[in-house]
C-alpha cells in the first residue's frame, strides 16, 4: 500500500494565500487509486485561523471534532463513512471560491503520481470544480450561456418604419463593451440593416444627463434619443423642459404582427406620475426594469424561510450571527443605499407616493403627525444598535462591502437587481469559476402596515424636444422592444425587461414575480431623491438617515430631526 | 573740427539708431501685447465677470434662459447645510493642512540641510506631488480600508504592532484623514521651495552659529527663518490658492467616487461641482456661480491677510 500524506492549501480569493487561504487539514491518501481519504486534522493551523476570522469554517471544525478525528488519534477515516464531512469540505471550498489546490506538500513520501491523483480526487469528490470548469459544470456558474447565440441571431423585422428620416443620433448611458451596450449595439446594427437609417451613436456612460445632455440643450446640437432611469431623466432633463412626449410610441408596432408597444409592455412600467412631464404626458418608454430585494447565497444560508414579519427578518439575522457570519453587508459610503432600509419600511405604512407627500410638507410636521413614520424607523434603529451590519461597513469604499457579501463573510445584502451582475464580475475577476447561488426575498410587511408596495426603477428611452429626427428615434424605441432584440437584456445583460413573455434570469425570478404582482408600484425611494433636484435628500434626509443607521439617533429623534430640518429646508428652497 | 564733429555724428547716429530701435520697439508693443491680453480677457476676465453676473441668476443651463434673482442664491447658500459644511471644511483644510504642511516643511529644512543624501531625500519627498490627486485618493482609499481579517495596509500595520484597527474612512474621521493625506501629498512641494531658499543662505552664517554652539532650533529660529521669510510668505500664498481648490482628493476619498460624498465632507470645490454636474437633477449654474464667487472672495481675503501678516523688511545678505 502506497502511503502518502499531504497538506493541502487552497487559493483564497485574490490569491493572497497567507491571510485568505483556508488551511485544510492534512489529507492522507492511503491509496492512490481508491476514493478513501484518511484525514488527520492539522489543528494548529486551523485554530489560528479560527481565532482571526469569525467567518472561518468553525462548523467544519466542530464536524471534525464530532467525527472523532483529532491530532492525537490520527485515525484513518474512510470518507465514504463520513459523507457529511466531505460535503462540508466541498461546501467550504465553494464558499471560499477555492477551485484549485495551489500547494500540495508531501508530508511523508512524495510521488508525483500520488500528487496528481490527490488533486483530481479532491476536485472530483466535490462534484467537479476547477478541472472541468471549461464546460461550466457546477450549479452556480459565472459565465452566461446564450450570449453568442443572441448576438449572432438574425435580425427581426421592423414594425413601424420611419417615413422620411434617414438618420438619427443616440447618446447612450452605456459603454459599447458592457452587456447592455452589446444588446443595444445589436439593435442599432439590425435597425440600420432593416431600414437603412443610420444611427449616430455615442456611448457616454451613466453621467451623460448632467455632463452631456443638459449642457447640449443650450445649443442646437442635441441628440434625438437618449436613455437613463426615469427618476434621473425627470429631474435633469424633463424639469427644464428638454424632452417631448413619447406617448405616440405606445401605438407603434414592434415587428411582431400587429402587436403594438402598449400590447407588449405592461402599464405599470410606464404609467405612473414619475414618468409624466409638465403636461401630464409620458416622456420615457422603458426597456429594462430594475427592482430590489434582500439577497442571499443559497449555498451559504441553509434551511431558509422567507420572513413574514420584521421579527422573523431579525430572526434570520440572528441565526446568521449564530452561524459565525455577519448578518448584513451594506456599502455605507453611498447615501442612497443607506436610505433603502427606511424607505422600504415606511412605504409599506404610507403607500406608494406617500413619502413624497410627507417630504413636501412645508412645516415638516407631517413626520410627526403620523406615528407610523417613526415606527418604520424602529427596525432600522435595531439594525444599527443590534450590530447587524458587518463590522467596517461604514469605513470602506464601495464596492468593498458588497464584495464581502460575495466572499461569504455576511449572509444578506439589500441591493438592486444589479447585485448578481456586479458580484459575478467581482468573483470572476478573482480568478474563480464558482459563482453564488443567488436568491432573494422582499422586505416583510411591518406590524400594522397595510400597503403592499414594490419598488421599481424603469430604464428607458426619451426623445429631446429639439430632436431633428424624432420619427426615426421613436421607430427605434419600438424596435428595441421586439422580443428578439429585447431578449438580449436577460440573455446577455442578466437583467429584467418590462415584457412578461421573455426569459427571466433565475436569480431575478422572485423580483420579477413581485414586479408583476398587484402590489402598489413606486419608484426607488418613492422618488424622494428627485425632490428639489436632489437637494432635499442631500440636506434633510441623508445626513439624518446615515445617523440613524449608525445608531446615533433613535427612531423618535430621527423623525423629529426630519421635521425640523425639513421646515428649515423649505424656507429657502422651492 | 573733424575730430569734434565726428563724435557728434556718432552720438547723432547713436541717438537716431536708438530712436529707431525705440520706435520699432513701440511698433512691436501691440503685436506682442494684444494676443496675450485678448486671450486673458477672453478666457479669464469675461468668464469671471460672467460668473459674478450668473451668480445673481437662477439658471439650470439646460436650454432655459437665466432668470435674475438678485441675492437669493447667496441667501440660499448661507441657509444651506451643504454650503456651510463646504465652507468650514475648506477653511479647515487651508488652516490645519497649511499648519501641518509648513511644520513638516520647516522640520525638514532643519534636518535636510546637513543630512547626507539630502538631495535624494528631497527628490523622493517631491514624488507625491507628481501623482494626480484622483489617483492618490483611490490609493488612500485602499490603504486605509477597515476590514477585519483583510485590513488595508495602514490597519494591517497597526494590528501587527498590537494596536486596534481604526475606521479611517468613517464619516466622522474622514476630514482629518483627508487633512493628513493633503499634508503628506503637498509637503514635498513646499520642502522643495523652502530648501531652494535655504540653499541661498551663505554657509558661513551656519558655521558661525556652530562655533557659537547654537542648537538646530536656534539656527532655524535665528538664521533660516529670518532669511527665508519672503519665500515662506510666497509659499503660504501658493498654499492658500491651491488648498481652496481641493476637490478630487475629497471627492474620491470621502465618497464612493461615482457619486458625491456625504455633505459633511464637502469642500467648496465639491459644492460647485455638485451644483453644476451633480448626481441628480438639472444643473444649477446660478448657485454654482454664486459659490464660485465666494471662493474668489475667500481666496482674496486670505491672501491679503497673509501678505499683511508676513510683511517684514527684507533682510539683505
Amino acid at each position: 500500500m502506497a502511503v502518502s500524506g499531504f497538506q493541502v492549501r487552497g487559493i483564497g480569493e485574490r490569491g493572497r494565500t497567507s491571510r485568505l487561504s483556508v488551511w485544510f487539514y492534512r489529507w492522507t491518501m492511503f491509496s492512490t487509486t481508491s476514493s478513501a481519504i484518511r484525514a488527520t486534522a492539522g489543528y494548529d493551523e486551523q485554530l489560528r485561523y479560527t481565532q482571526r476570522s469569525p467567518a472561518t469554517p468553525s462548523h467544519l471544525h466542530h464536524r471534525l471534532a464530532a467525527t472523532g478525528i483529532n491530532q492525537s488519534s490520527g485515525a484513518a477515516v474512510r470518507v465514504k463513512d463520513y459523507p457529511d464531512l466531505l460535503t462540508d469540505v466541498c461546501h467550504l471550498a465553494k464558499l471560499r471560491n477555492i477551485t484549485q489546490l495551489d500547494r500540495v506538500v508531501a508530508m511523508r513520501s512524495t510521488r508525483l503520481t500520488a500528487l496528481a491523483a490527490a488533486s483530481v480526487l479532491v476536485l472530483t469528490a466535490c462534484g467537479g470544480g476547477g478541472s472541468d470548469s471549461g464546460s461550466g459544470g457546477g450549479e452556480a456558474q459565472l459565465t452566461l450561456p446564450g450570449v453568442d447565440e443572441y448576438l449572432n441571431a438574425p435580425c427581426p423585422e421592423v414594425g413601424t418604419k420611419p417615413a422620411t428620416d434617414k438618420e438619427f443620433t443616440y447618446w447612450s448611458m452605456w459603454t459599447a463593451d458592457e452587456p447592455q451596450g452589446k444588446v443595444l449595439g445589436k439593435a442599432i446594427k439590425c435597425f440600420t440593416e432593416k431600414t437603412g437609417v443610420r444611427v449616430n451613436v455615442q456611448w457616454l456612460g451613466r453621467k451623460l444627463l448632467t455632463q452631456n445632455v443638459a449642457p447640449a440643450l443650450n445649443t442646437d446640437t442635441v441628440p434625438d434619443l437618449f436613455d437613463q432611469d426615469v427618476s434621473q431623466v425627470k429631474a435633469a432633463i424633463v424639469a427644464p423642459g428638454g424632452t417631448q412626449t413619447v406617448e405616440d410610441v405606445l401605438d407603434y408596432k414592434v415587428g411582431e404582427g400587429d402587436k403594438r408597444v402598449r400590447d407588449v409592455i405592461p402599464a405599470t412600467s410606464w404609467d405612473f406620475p414619475a414618468n409624466k412631464d409638465a403636461d401630464g404626458k409620458i416622456f420615457e418608454i422603458p426597456y429594462e426594469l430594475i427592482g430590489n430585494a434582500w439577497w442571499y447565497n443559497k449555498d451559504l444560508v441553509k434551511d431558509f424561510q422567507a420572513p413574514k414579519t420584521v421579527d422573523e427578518l431579525f430572526g434570520l439575522f440572528d441565526k446568521a450571527k449564530a452561524d459565525g457570519l455577519a448578518a448584513v453587508s451594506q456599502d455605507g459610503d453611498i447615501d442612497f443605499y443607506n436610505a433603502y432600509f427606511y424607505t422600504q419600511l415606511a412605504e409599506r405604512y404610507v403607500g406608494a407616493g406617500g413619502l413624497e407627500k410627507v417630504a413636501l410638507d412645508k412645516t415638516g410636521q407631517a413626520w410627526l403627525s403620523d406615528p407610523n413614520l417613526a415606527k418604520a424607523a424602529e427596525p432600522v434603529e435595531k439594525l444599527a444598535k443590534g450590530q447587524y451590519l458587518v463590522d467596517g461597513w461604514d469605513a470602506a469604499k464601495f464596492p468593498q462591502v458588497q464584495q464581502r457579501w460575495a466572499d461569504g463573510e455576511s449572509a444578506y445584502l439589500f441591493l438592486g437587481s444589479w447585485a448578481p451582475s456586479e458580484t459575478r464580475e467581482y468573483l470572476s475577476k478573482q480568478g474563480g469559476d464558482k459563482g453564488i447561488a443567488y436568491a432573494t426575498f422582499q422586505f416583510p410587511q411591518p406590524d400594522g402596515a397595510e400597503h403592499k408596495v414594490v419598488e421599481q426603477l424603469p430604464l428607458g428611452f426619451a426623445v429631446t424636444k429639439k430632436a431633428k429626427h424624432p420619427e426615426a428615434a421613436k421607430a427605434f424605441i419600438a424596435y428595441t422592444l421586439n422580443k428578439d432584440i429585447l431578449s438580449g437584456i436577460p440573455a446577455v445583460a442578466d437583467n429584467l425587461t418590462p415584457r412578461a413573455d421573455l426569459a427571466v434570469p433565475d436569480s431575478l425570478k422572485d423580483i420579477k414575480a413581485v414586479l408583476e404582482s398587484d402590489a402598489e408600484h413606486t419608484i426607488f425611494m418613492d422618488g424622494l431623491d428627485a425632490l428639489s433636484g436632489g437637494k432635499w435628500v442631500e440636506s434633510v434626509f441623508y445626513p439624518l438617515n446615515n445617523d440613524l443607521l449608525k445608531g446615533k439617533l433613535t427612531a423618535k429623534q430621527f423623525v423629529e430631526g426630519l421635521a425640523a430640518k425639513q421646515a428649515e429646508f423649505w424656507k429657502t428652497n422651492s | 573740427m573733424a575730430s569734434v564733429t565726428a563724435p557728434t555724428d556718432v552720438t547723432e547716429e547713436r541717438t537716431s539708431s536708438a530712436g529707431a530701435h525705440l520706435s520699432r520697439k513701440k511698433r512691436l508693443f501691440f503685436p506682442f501685447f494684444l494676443p496675450a491680453v485678448t486671450l486673458y480677457v477672453l478666457f479669464l476676465l469675461v468668464p469671471t465677470v460672467a460668473t459674478v453676473v450668473l451668480g445673481f441668476t437662477s439658471w439650470s443651463g439646460a436650454g432655459d434662459t437665466p432668470r435674475f434673482t438678485g441675492l437669493d442664491n447667496y441667501g440660499e447658500l448661507i441657509a444651506s447645510d451643504a454650503f456651510r459644511y463646504s465652507f468650514l471644511n475648506t477653511v479647515l483644510y487651508i488652516v490645519a493642512g497649511g499648519v501641518g504642511t509648513f511644520l513638516l516643511a520647516f522640520l525638514f529644512t532643519m534636518v535636510l540641510r546637513e543630512m547626507r543624501g539630502g538631495k535624494v531625500v528631497r527628490a523622493v519627498l517631491f514624488f507625491p506631488n507628481i501623482v494626480a490627486p484622483v489617483a492618490l485618493g483611490m490609493f488612500f482609499g485602499i490603504i486605509l480600508v477597515y476590514r477585519p481579517n483583510r485590513q488595508g495596509l495602514a490597519n494591517y500595520l497597526l494590528e501587527s504592532v498590537g494596536i486596534d484597527a481604526v475606521k479611517f474612512l468613517a464619516p466622522e474621521n474622514i476630514t482629518w484623514v483627508v487633512t493628513g493625506c493633503l499634508i503628506w501629498a503637498s509637503s514635498g512641494f513646499y520642502i522643495t521651495i523652502l530648501m531652494a531658499a535655504v540653499d541661498r543662505i551663505p554657509p558661513y552664517l551656519y558655521e558661525d552659529s556652530d562655533i557659537a554652539g547654537a542648537t538646530p532650533w536656534q539656527k532655524f529660529r535665528h538664521v533660516t527663518l529670518p532669511l527665508t521669510w519672503d519665500v515662506v510668505g510666497v509659499a503660504g500664498v501658493l498654499w492658500t490658492i491651491s488648498a481652496i481648490k481641493i476637490f478630487e482628493l475629497v471627492f474620491v476619498l470621502a465618497g464612493p467616487g461615482t457619486y458625491s460624498p456625504p455633505i459633511r465632507s464637502w469642500t467648496l470645490g465639491v459644492y460647485v461641482f455638485d451644483r453644476s454636474f451633480g448626481d441628480q437633477g438639472a444643473p444649477q449654474y446660478g448657485m454654482a456661480c454664486a459659490a464660485a464667487v465666494v471662493m474668489i472672495l475667500l481666496v482674496s481675503v486670505l491672501v491679503v491677510l497673509l501678505r499683511r501678516l508676513m510683511r517684514r523688511d527684507t533682510i539683505q545678505y
